[in-house]
Protein backbone atom coordinates (compact mmCIF):
# COMPACT_ATOMS: atom_id res chain seq x y z
CA UNK A 1 0.00 0.00 0.00
CA UNK A 2 1.30 3.42 -0.91
CA UNK A 3 0.54 6.13 1.64
CA UNK A 4 0.55 9.52 -0.01
CA UNK A 5 2.30 12.46 1.55
CA UNK A 6 -1.02 14.18 2.35
CA UNK A 7 -2.30 11.35 4.60
CA UNK A 8 -3.55 12.89 7.85
CA UNK A 9 -3.51 9.65 9.89
CA UNK A 10 -7.20 9.98 10.75
CA UNK A 11 -7.55 6.20 11.05
CA UNK A 12 -10.66 5.70 8.95
CA UNK A 13 -8.81 3.10 6.88
CA UNK A 14 -8.01 1.14 10.04
CA UNK A 15 -11.63 1.31 11.18
CA UNK A 16 -12.95 -0.35 8.02
CA UNK A 17 -10.10 -2.84 7.49
CA UNK A 18 -11.89 -6.18 7.93
CA UNK A 19 -8.65 -7.91 8.96
CA UNK A 20 -7.31 -5.36 11.45
CA UNK A 21 -4.08 -4.95 9.48
CA UNK A 22 -3.56 -1.20 9.79
CA UNK A 23 -1.84 0.43 12.74
CA UNK A 24 -2.34 4.20 12.96
CA UNK A 25 0.39 6.07 14.75
CA UNK A 26 0.41 9.83 15.32
CA UNK A 27 2.24 10.50 12.07
CA UNK A 28 2.59 7.16 10.36
CA UNK A 29 0.58 4.20 9.12
CA UNK A 30 1.79 0.60 9.30
CA UNK A 31 0.26 -2.02 7.00
CA UNK A 32 0.60 -5.74 7.47
CA UNK A 33 1.18 -6.41 3.76
CA UNK A 34 1.50 -10.18 4.10
CA UNK A 35 -2.04 -10.62 5.45
CA UNK A 36 -3.70 -8.11 3.08
CA UNK A 37 -6.28 -9.67 0.73
CA UNK A 38 -6.39 -6.62 -1.54
CA UNK A 39 -10.05 -5.80 -0.81
CA UNK A 40 -9.23 -2.07 -1.16
CA UNK A 41 -11.94 -1.04 1.30
CA UNK A 42 -9.37 1.18 2.98
CA UNK A 43 -8.49 2.87 -0.34
CA UNK A 44 -12.14 3.76 -0.96
CA UNK A 45 -12.77 4.91 2.61
CA UNK A 46 -9.98 7.47 2.78
CA UNK A 47 -11.55 10.96 2.93
CA UNK A 48 -8.63 12.50 1.00
CA UNK A 49 -7.63 9.65 -1.34
CA UNK A 50 -4.27 9.26 0.34
CA UNK A 51 -4.03 5.48 -0.15
CA UNK A 52 -3.10 3.69 -3.33
CA UNK A 53 -2.63 0.02 -3.92
CA UNK A 54 0.95 -0.50 -5.04
CA UNK A 55 2.50 -3.36 -7.00
CA UNK A 56 3.56 -5.73 -4.24
CA UNK B 1 5.98 -3.84 34.52
CA UNK B 2 3.50 -1.11 35.52
CA UNK B 3 0.41 -2.39 37.31
CA UNK B 4 -2.97 -0.72 37.58
CA UNK B 5 -6.58 -1.64 38.25
CA UNK B 6 -7.93 -0.03 35.08
CA UNK B 7 -6.18 1.03 31.89
CA UNK B 8 -8.13 3.36 29.61
CA UNK B 9 -6.77 3.50 26.06
CA UNK B 10 -7.72 6.72 24.29
CA UNK B 11 -8.17 10.13 25.93
CA UNK B 12 -11.05 11.47 23.89
CA UNK B 13 -14.16 12.61 25.77
CA UNK B 14 -15.37 9.02 26.29
CA UNK B 15 -12.01 7.73 27.55
CA UNK B 16 -11.40 10.67 29.86
CA UNK B 17 -14.90 10.37 31.28
CA UNK B 18 -14.39 6.65 31.88
CA UNK B 19 -11.05 7.33 33.58
CA UNK B 20 -12.50 10.10 35.73
CA UNK B 21 -15.42 8.02 37.00
CA UNK B 22 -13.29 4.93 37.60
CA UNK B 23 -10.81 7.02 39.60
CA UNK B 24 -13.58 8.76 41.52
CA UNK B 25 -14.87 5.33 42.54
CA UNK B 26 -11.48 4.47 44.06
CA UNK B 27 -9.70 2.44 41.37
CA UNK B 28 -6.12 3.05 40.32
CA UNK B 29 -6.38 4.26 36.71
CA UNK B 30 -4.03 4.95 33.82
CA UNK B 31 -5.35 7.01 30.90
CA UNK B 32 -3.14 6.76 27.80
CA UNK B 33 -3.30 8.45 24.41
CA UNK B 34 -1.11 8.04 21.36
CA UNK B 35 -1.21 11.74 20.54
CA UNK B 36 1.22 14.36 21.74
CA UNK B 37 -1.64 16.79 22.31
CA UNK B 38 -4.95 15.49 23.62
CA UNK B 39 -7.84 16.77 21.49
CA UNK B 40 -5.74 17.65 18.47
CA UNK B 41 -6.35 17.36 15.61
CA UNK B 42 -10.10 17.51 16.08
CA UNK B 43 -12.20 15.13 14.05
CA UNK B 44 -15.60 16.55 14.61
CA UNK B 45 -18.05 19.40 14.09
CA UNK B 46 -17.90 20.19 17.84
CA UNK B 47 -21.62 20.41 18.60
CA UNK B 48 -23.04 19.30 21.96
CA UNK B 49 -26.45 19.65 23.57
CA UNK B 50 -26.99 21.66 26.72
CA UNK B 51 -29.10 18.81 28.00
CA UNK B 52 -26.24 16.35 27.48
CA UNK B 53 -23.72 18.40 29.43
CA UNK B 54 -26.27 18.80 32.21
CA UNK B 55 -26.82 15.06 32.31
CA UNK B 56 -23.06 14.58 32.65
CA UNK B 57 -22.97 17.25 35.39
CA UNK B 58 -20.48 19.34 33.44
CA UNK B 59 -20.74 23.10 33.80
CA UNK B 60 -20.18 24.88 30.47
CA UNK B 61 -16.96 26.92 30.59
CA UNK B 62 -16.14 29.97 28.51
CA UNK B 63 -12.71 28.41 27.99
CA UNK B 64 -14.14 25.70 25.75
CA UNK B 65 -17.54 26.96 24.59
CA UNK B 66 -17.10 29.05 21.46
CA UNK B 67 -20.74 29.65 20.64
CA UNK B 68 -24.16 29.24 22.22
CA UNK B 69 -26.80 28.29 19.68
CA UNK B 70 -30.39 29.35 19.43
CA UNK B 71 -31.64 27.06 16.71
CA UNK B 72 -31.26 24.84 13.70
CA UNK B 73 -31.58 25.62 10.01
CA UNK B 74 -32.22 22.74 7.64
CA UNK B 75 -31.67 23.38 3.96
CA UNK B 76 -32.95 21.27 1.07
CA UNK B 77 -31.01 20.77 -2.18
CA UNK B 78 -32.65 23.77 -3.92
CA UNK B 79 -31.87 26.04 -0.96
CA UNK B 80 -35.29 26.04 0.72
CA UNK B 81 -34.71 26.46 4.45
CA UNK B 82 -36.69 25.26 7.43
CA UNK B 83 -35.74 27.17 10.56
CA UNK B 84 -36.31 25.62 13.95
CA UNK B 85 -35.61 27.49 17.11
CA UNK B 86 -34.65 25.95 20.42
CA UNK B 87 -37.91 26.84 22.16
CA UNK B 88 -39.89 24.96 19.50
CA UNK B 89 -37.97 21.76 18.96
CA UNK B 90 -35.10 19.87 20.56
CA UNK B 91 -32.39 18.45 18.34
CA UNK B 92 -29.80 16.16 19.89
CA UNK B 93 -26.68 18.13 18.98
CA UNK B 94 -28.03 21.67 19.43
CA UNK B 95 -26.75 23.73 22.29
CA UNK B 96 -23.10 24.75 22.15
CA UNK B 97 -20.21 24.62 19.73
CA UNK B 98 -17.04 23.62 21.54
CA UNK B 99 -13.35 24.17 20.99
CA UNK B 100 -12.49 20.48 21.08
CA UNK B 101 -8.77 21.06 21.40
CA UNK B 102 -9.46 22.78 24.71
CA UNK B 103 -12.47 20.71 25.79
CA UNK B 104 -10.76 17.34 25.38
CA UNK B 105 -7.78 18.51 27.40
CA UNK B 106 -10.06 19.79 30.13
CA UNK B 107 -11.85 16.45 30.32
CA UNK B 108 -8.49 14.66 30.59
CA UNK B 109 -7.41 17.14 33.27
CA UNK B 110 -10.60 16.34 35.19
CA UNK B 111 -9.67 12.66 35.00
CA UNK B 112 -6.20 13.54 36.28
CA UNK B 113 -7.64 15.58 39.13
CA UNK B 114 -9.86 12.63 40.06
CA UNK B 115 -6.69 10.53 40.43
CA UNK B 116 -6.03 9.00 37.00
CA UNK B 117 -2.44 8.93 35.77
CA UNK B 118 -2.26 10.43 32.27
CA UNK B 119 0.26 9.15 29.74
CA UNK B 120 0.45 11.09 26.46
CA UNK B 121 2.30 10.11 23.28
CA UNK B 122 1.84 6.51 24.37
CA UNK B 123 0.68 3.98 21.81
CA UNK B 124 -0.73 0.55 22.63
CA UNK B 125 0.88 -1.92 20.24
CA UNK B 126 -0.46 -5.22 21.52
CA UNK B 127 -2.47 -6.94 24.23
CA UNK B 128 -2.61 -10.41 25.75
CA UNK B 129 -4.34 -12.10 28.68
CA UNK B 130 -2.10 -13.29 31.50
CA UNK B 131 -3.12 -14.64 34.93
CA UNK B 132 -6.69 -13.35 34.71
CA UNK B 133 -5.45 -9.86 33.77
CA UNK B 134 -4.54 -8.01 30.57
CA UNK B 135 -0.98 -7.11 29.65
CA UNK B 136 -0.78 -4.24 27.18
CA UNK B 137 2.46 -3.52 25.36
CA UNK B 138 2.97 0.20 24.84
CA UNK B 139 5.47 2.52 23.21
CA UNK B 140 6.41 6.01 24.28
CA UNK B 141 9.18 8.11 22.73
CA UNK B 142 11.08 5.03 21.57
CA UNK B 143 10.69 3.14 24.84
CA UNK B 144 8.68 -0.09 24.97
CA UNK B 145 7.07 -1.20 28.20
CA UNK B 146 4.16 -3.22 29.53
CA UNK B 147 1.14 -2.34 31.63
CA UNK B 148 -0.76 -5.01 33.52
CA UNK B 149 -4.39 -4.13 34.19
CA UNK B 150 -7.33 -5.93 35.71
CA UNK B 151 -9.60 -4.20 33.23
CA UNK B 152 -8.87 -2.43 29.94
CA UNK B 153 -11.34 0.15 28.64
CA UNK B 154 -10.93 0.55 24.88
CA UNK B 155 -11.77 4.14 23.96
CA UNK B 156 -9.47 4.26 20.95
CA UNK B 157 -11.90 5.66 18.44
CA UNK B 158 -13.53 4.24 15.33
CA UNK B 159 -10.21 2.69 14.29
CA UNK B 160 -10.15 0.69 17.55
CA UNK B 161 -7.68 -2.15 17.53
CA UNK B 162 -7.88 -2.83 21.25
CA UNK B 163 -11.40 -4.25 21.01
CA UNK B 164 -10.30 -6.47 18.14
CA UNK B 165 -7.28 -7.70 20.07
CA UNK B 166 -9.77 -8.80 22.70
CA UNK B 167 -11.80 -10.69 20.11
CA UNK B 168 -14.61 -8.14 19.76
CA UNK B 169 -15.84 -7.23 16.29
CA UNK B 170 -15.26 -3.49 16.33
CA UNK B 171 -14.34 -3.19 12.66
CA UNK B 172 -16.99 -1.41 10.63
CA UNK B 173 -18.52 -2.08 7.26
CA UNK B 174 -18.24 0.85 4.84
CA UNK B 175 -22.03 1.34 4.99
CA UNK B 176 -21.73 1.95 8.73
CA UNK B 177 -18.83 4.43 8.60
CA UNK B 178 -19.26 7.91 7.22
CA UNK B 179 -16.21 9.40 5.63
CA UNK B 180 -15.99 13.00 6.79
CA UNK B 181 -14.08 16.13 5.80
CA UNK B 182 -14.35 19.57 7.35
CA UNK B 183 -12.78 22.98 7.06
CA UNK B 184 -12.67 25.48 9.86
CA UNK B 185 -13.24 28.69 7.91
CA UNK B 186 -13.19 32.45 8.40
CA UNK B 187 -15.27 34.84 6.34
CA UNK B 188 -18.39 32.65 6.51
CA UNK B 189 -21.58 34.61 5.80
CA UNK B 190 -24.43 32.67 7.42
CA UNK B 191 -28.10 33.59 7.01
CA UNK B 192 -28.68 32.71 10.67
CA UNK B 193 -25.34 33.01 12.48
CA UNK B 194 -26.79 31.70 15.76
CA UNK B 195 -28.11 28.49 14.20
CA UNK B 196 -26.37 25.31 13.16
CA UNK B 197 -27.06 24.56 9.53
CA UNK B 198 -27.65 21.17 7.87
CA UNK B 199 -27.74 20.66 4.09
CA UNK B 200 -29.34 17.48 2.78
CA UNK B 201 -29.40 15.59 -0.49
CA UNK B 202 -26.91 14.75 -3.21
CA UNK B 203 -24.55 17.41 -1.91
CA UNK B 204 -23.44 14.73 0.55
CA UNK B 205 -24.55 11.21 -0.45
CA UNK B 206 -25.37 9.05 2.56
CA UNK B 207 -24.97 11.89 5.04
CA UNK B 208 -25.34 15.65 5.15
CA UNK B 209 -23.28 18.80 5.03
CA UNK B 210 -23.08 21.18 7.96
CA UNK B 211 -22.12 24.71 8.88
CA UNK B 212 -21.60 25.08 12.61
CA UNK B 213 -20.90 28.67 13.70
CA UNK B 214 -18.04 29.33 16.12
CA UNK B 215 -18.63 33.05 16.65
CA UNK B 216 -17.92 36.09 14.48
CA UNK B 217 -17.45 34.92 10.88
CA UNK B 218 -15.86 31.58 11.87
CA UNK B 219 -17.51 28.20 11.29
CA UNK B 220 -16.86 24.50 10.92
CA UNK B 221 -17.95 23.64 7.40
CA UNK B 222 -18.00 19.95 6.67
CA UNK B 223 -19.80 16.89 5.44
CA UNK B 224 -20.01 13.15 5.78
CA UNK B 225 -20.58 10.69 2.95
CA UNK B 226 -21.08 6.95 2.73
CA UNK B 227 -18.45 5.64 0.35
CA UNK B 228 -20.97 3.01 -0.73
CA UNK B 229 -23.06 5.82 -2.25
CA UNK B 230 -20.47 7.92 -4.08
CA UNK B 231 -17.32 7.53 -6.13
CA UNK B 232 -15.92 10.85 -4.98
CA UNK B 233 -14.01 11.35 -1.76
CA UNK B 234 -15.43 13.33 1.15
CA UNK B 235 -12.82 16.01 0.45
CA UNK B 236 -13.97 16.38 -3.18
CA UNK B 237 -17.57 16.73 -2.05
CA UNK B 238 -16.49 19.32 0.50
CA UNK B 239 -14.68 21.43 -2.08
CA UNK B 240 -17.82 21.44 -4.25
CA UNK B 241 -20.04 22.33 -1.31
CA UNK B 242 -17.85 25.22 -0.21
CA UNK B 243 -17.63 26.60 -3.73
CA UNK B 244 -21.37 26.43 -4.36
CA UNK B 245 -22.77 27.51 -1.01
CA UNK B 246 -23.51 31.26 -0.70
CA UNK B 247 -22.34 31.29 2.92
CA UNK B 248 -18.92 29.83 2.20
CA UNK B 249 -17.98 30.78 -1.34
CA UNK B 250 -15.95 33.77 -0.10
CA UNK B 251 -14.66 32.10 3.06
CA UNK B 252 -11.14 30.80 3.62
CA UNK B 253 -10.06 27.60 5.31
CA UNK B 254 -7.64 27.76 8.21
CA UNK B 255 -7.85 24.09 9.14
CA UNK B 256 -8.73 20.77 7.48
CA UNK B 257 -10.11 17.90 9.54
CA UNK B 258 -10.93 14.43 8.32
CA UNK B 259 -12.02 11.13 9.83
CA UNK B 260 -14.54 8.35 10.02
CA UNK B 261 -17.83 8.56 11.88
CA UNK B 262 -19.35 5.24 12.99
CA UNK B 263 -23.04 5.74 12.24
CA UNK B 264 -24.29 2.15 12.10
CA UNK B 265 -25.77 2.02 15.59
CA UNK B 266 -24.41 0.75 18.89
CA UNK B 267 -21.86 -2.09 18.72
CA UNK B 268 -23.75 -5.25 19.74
CA UNK B 269 -21.07 -6.85 21.91
CA UNK B 270 -19.03 -4.35 23.91
CA UNK B 271 -17.71 -6.59 26.67
CA UNK B 272 -15.49 -9.59 27.05
CA UNK B 273 -13.35 -10.89 29.91
CA UNK B 274 -11.32 -7.95 31.32
CA UNK B 275 -12.27 -5.58 28.47
CA UNK B 276 -14.96 -2.94 27.88
CA UNK B 277 -15.30 -0.92 24.67
CA UNK B 278 -16.69 2.61 24.78
CA UNK B 279 -17.14 5.84 22.79
CA UNK B 280 -16.63 5.82 19.02
CA UNK B 281 -14.91 2.43 19.35
CA UNK B 282 -18.32 1.05 20.37
CA UNK B 283 -20.15 3.17 17.77
CA UNK B 284 -21.73 5.33 20.47
CA UNK B 285 -22.69 7.85 17.84
CA UNK B 286 -26.17 9.08 17.01
CA UNK B 287 -26.77 7.33 13.66
CA UNK B 288 -28.89 10.21 12.36
CA UNK B 289 -26.81 13.24 13.34
CA UNK B 290 -23.38 11.62 13.55
CA UNK B 291 -22.88 13.38 16.88
CA UNK B 292 -21.01 11.32 19.43
CA UNK B 293 -19.48 13.57 22.08
CA UNK B 294 -22.27 13.38 24.66
CA UNK B 295 -23.29 9.80 23.88
CA UNK B 296 -19.64 8.70 24.06
CA UNK B 297 -19.22 10.42 27.40
CA UNK B 298 -22.40 8.85 28.75
CA UNK B 299 -21.06 5.45 27.64
CA UNK B 300 -17.65 6.31 29.11
CA UNK B 301 -19.19 7.18 32.45
CA UNK B 302 -20.99 3.85 32.56
CA UNK B 303 -17.78 2.02 31.56
CA UNK B 304 -15.75 3.74 34.31
CA UNK B 305 -18.34 3.05 36.97
CA UNK B 306 -18.90 -0.58 35.96
CA UNK B 307 -15.15 -1.24 35.78
CA UNK B 308 -14.53 0.29 39.21
CA UNK B 309 -17.34 -1.76 40.71
CA UNK B 310 -15.89 -4.92 39.13
CA UNK B 311 -12.48 -4.14 40.64
CA UNK B 312 -14.07 -3.77 44.07
CA UNK B 313 -15.86 -7.09 43.65
CA UNK B 314 -12.83 -8.84 42.14
CA UNK B 315 -14.81 -10.14 39.16
CA UNK B 316 -13.47 -9.00 35.76
CA UNK B 317 -15.18 -11.72 33.75
CA UNK B 318 -17.48 -11.03 30.84
CA UNK B 319 -20.35 -12.07 33.07
CA UNK B 320 -19.24 -9.75 35.86
CA UNK B 321 -18.93 -6.82 33.46
CA UNK B 322 -22.12 -7.74 31.60
CA UNK B 323 -24.19 -5.04 33.29
CA UNK B 324 -22.33 -2.57 31.04
CA UNK B 325 -24.23 -3.87 28.00
CA UNK B 326 -27.54 -3.50 29.77
CA UNK B 327 -26.86 0.03 31.00
CA UNK B 328 -25.59 1.19 27.59
CA UNK B 329 -28.65 -0.27 25.92
CA UNK B 330 -30.87 1.60 28.34
CA UNK B 331 -28.95 4.89 28.01
CA UNK B 332 -28.29 4.87 24.25
CA UNK B 333 -29.46 1.78 22.42
CA UNK B 334 -33.19 2.38 22.30
CA UNK B 335 -32.94 5.95 21.02
CA UNK B 336 -30.31 4.90 18.47
CA UNK B 337 -32.73 2.36 17.00
CA UNK B 338 -35.22 5.16 16.33
CA UNK B 339 -32.53 7.40 14.85
CA UNK B 340 -31.43 4.57 12.56
CA UNK B 341 -34.97 4.28 11.18
CA UNK B 342 -35.22 8.04 10.68
CA UNK B 343 -31.87 8.00 8.89
CA UNK B 344 -33.00 5.13 6.69
CA UNK B 345 -36.00 7.25 5.67
CA UNK B 346 -33.90 10.36 5.07
CA UNK B 347 -31.47 8.47 2.84
CA UNK B 348 -34.32 7.06 0.78
CA UNK B 349 -35.46 10.54 -0.31
CA UNK B 350 -34.54 12.07 -3.64
CA UNK B 351 -33.46 15.70 -3.96
CA UNK B 352 -36.91 16.52 -5.35
CA UNK B 353 -38.67 14.92 -2.38
CA UNK B 354 -36.41 16.78 0.05
CA UNK B 355 -37.26 20.05 -1.70
CA UNK B 356 -40.97 19.27 -1.46
CA UNK B 357 -40.68 18.47 2.24
CA UNK B 358 -38.81 21.72 2.90
CA UNK B 359 -41.46 23.62 0.94
CA UNK B 360 -44.26 22.09 3.03
CA UNK B 361 -42.57 22.69 6.38
CA UNK B 362 -40.77 25.99 5.80
CA UNK B 363 -43.60 28.06 7.28
CA UNK B 364 -44.86 25.50 9.78
CA UNK B 365 -45.34 26.42 13.36
CA UNK B 366 -43.48 23.60 15.09
CA UNK B 367 -44.88 24.69 18.43
CA UNK B 368 -48.36 23.57 17.45
CA UNK B 369 -47.83 20.91 14.78
CA UNK B 370 -48.39 17.40 16.13
CA UNK B 371 -46.63 14.21 15.10
CA UNK B 372 -49.62 12.74 13.27
CA UNK B 373 -49.98 15.88 11.19
CA UNK B 374 -46.26 15.87 10.42
CA UNK B 375 -46.35 12.24 9.24
CA UNK B 376 -49.51 12.93 7.22
CA UNK B 377 -47.71 15.71 5.37
CA UNK B 378 -44.67 13.50 4.75
CA UNK B 379 -46.82 10.63 3.45
CA UNK B 380 -48.49 12.99 1.01
CA UNK B 381 -45.06 13.73 -0.51
CA UNK B 382 -43.79 10.19 -0.39
CA UNK B 383 -45.84 7.16 0.78
CA UNK B 384 -42.67 5.39 1.93
CA UNK B 385 -42.72 7.68 4.97
CA UNK B 386 -45.57 5.60 6.34
CA UNK B 387 -43.54 2.42 6.01
CA UNK B 388 -40.28 3.82 7.26
CA UNK B 389 -41.50 6.21 9.95
CA UNK B 390 -44.77 4.58 10.98
CA UNK B 391 -43.20 2.54 13.79
CA UNK B 392 -41.29 5.46 15.20
CA UNK B 393 -44.24 7.17 16.80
Amino acid sequence: MIVKEWCMYCGECAGVCPRNLIEVREISLNFNKEECKDCRICVKACPVQALEKGDD
Amino acid sequence: MIETDILVIGAGPAGSTAAKHAAMAGSSVILMDKKSEIGSPKRCAEGVSKEGLKKLEIEPSERWVTKELSGVRMVSPNGTAVNLTEDKVKLPEAGYILERKVFDKYMAMDAGRAGAKIMIKTLATGMKREDDQMVVTAERMGEEFQIKAKIVIAADGPESRVGRWAGLRTSLKPKDMESCAQFEMAGVEMEEPDCIEFHFGSVSPGGYAWIFPKGDDIANVGLGVLTTMTDKSAYEHLLEFVENNPATKNAQAVELNIGGDPVGGLLKKKVTDNVLVTGDAASMVNPLTGGGIISGMLGGRIAGQVAAQAVMEGDYSEKGLGIYEELCERELGKSFEKYLKAKDYLLSLSDEELDQIAEVFKDSDFETINTAEMVRKLVKISPKALLKLGKLF
